[in-house]
């Protein structure tokens, strides 16, 4: 399983792909913003699920889902954001994204997040 | 500032702590920060703007700074790199989004945040906005938050009525 995981901050890039290492996913990929993943999304099918954080220079991640759903990439998307609020989950999941996970989180809750979307994949 | 715009910053400093550091924290006297107090070495800083307004300050010793972002990363660092004043900008980030989240009813947005080095400096607020210092004790160091935050008038749903209206 190949997960791409996208935010700004290279603290939290290394936090997250420790999280998914530690979950048994050591096939990652990353982008520093939007428009690096959708360069990375285009030039390769092998990403099996995005981590997206939302605010970010050059590419927020929302204008990012929106695009690569315009693209008609299907790959599932998880938003892992600092932003809580009940408008921007919905504004997330009706952009395309298909879960939400808000900071701070601990190690666990991404590894929970990982169980529930393979169990869903695996239906 | 009011005692319930305060208490949002102090609940999200605890979460952040338990829930990314496993660690926690210890509030002490908070107080009105004079503009040149404190010479901490490290500041991440991120501006609020929306239906309230504001700067959010965490305010970092270096020894601090290393053991908080070596705790979040599970690395030890020996002294601040590019890795180090990333995570501090990080960290404000999640301590203001997660603050921000616990105003109902309003419409903040964040800045992208930033970090300042050194100690030669001075915070300082145009207009009749005070910072308010949230010292804390942790067993990764002592740090603090210092806040300037001012409700507006206008509420979310206010805001939309004008953004419905066209204006």
């Amino acid at each position: 399983m190949q997960v791409l995981v996208v935010d700004d901050s290279q603290i939290m890039r290394r936090i997250v792909i420790g999280a998914l290492n530690k979950a048994g996913i050591s096939d990652t990929l990353d982008a520093p913003d939007g428009r690096e993943a959708i360069k990375i999304l285009s030039e390769k099918n092998t990403v099996n699920l995005v981590l997206m954080d939302w605010n970010m220079p050059n590419m927020t991640g929302i204008e990012a889902i929106r695009e690569i759903r315009a693209k008609n990439i299907k790959v599932p998307i998880i938003m892992v954001t600092t932003e809580g609020e009940k408008e921007k989950v919905i504004e997330a999941i009706k952009s395309g994204a298909n879960d939400y996970l808000v900071k701070p989180f601990s190690p666990k809750d991404i590894q929970l997040k990982l169980e529930k979307f393979l169990k869903s994949e695996g239906q | 500032m009011k005692a319930e715009n305060i208490n949002p910053f102090i609940q999200s400093i605890s979460e952040v702590f338990e829930s990314m550091l496993d660690s926690k924290v210890a509030v002490k006297d908070l107080h009105l920060s004079a503009a040149d107090e404190g010479h901490p070495d490290i500041i991440g800083l991120i501006g609020l703007s929306g239906t309230a307004k504001g700067i959010v300050a965490l305010k970092l010793p270096v020894p601090t700074a290393l053991a908080i972002i070596g705790k979040m990363v599970g690395t030890g660092f020996k002294s601040v790199d590019s890795s180090v004043i990333d995570g501090v900008g990080e960290l404000v980030n999640i301590v203001a989004g997660n603050a921000k989240a616990k105003f109902e009813g309003q419409s903040i947005s964040l800045s992208l945040p930033t970090v300042v080095r050194g100690s030669i400096y001075r915070l300082q607020n145009l207009g009749e906005m005070v910072w308010l210092s949230l010292p804390f004790e942790s067993e990764l160091g002592e740090f603090s938050l210092e806040v300037s935050f001012k409700q507006m008038s206008t509420t979310k749903q206010e805001v939309a009525h004008a953004s419905a209206c066209g204006r």
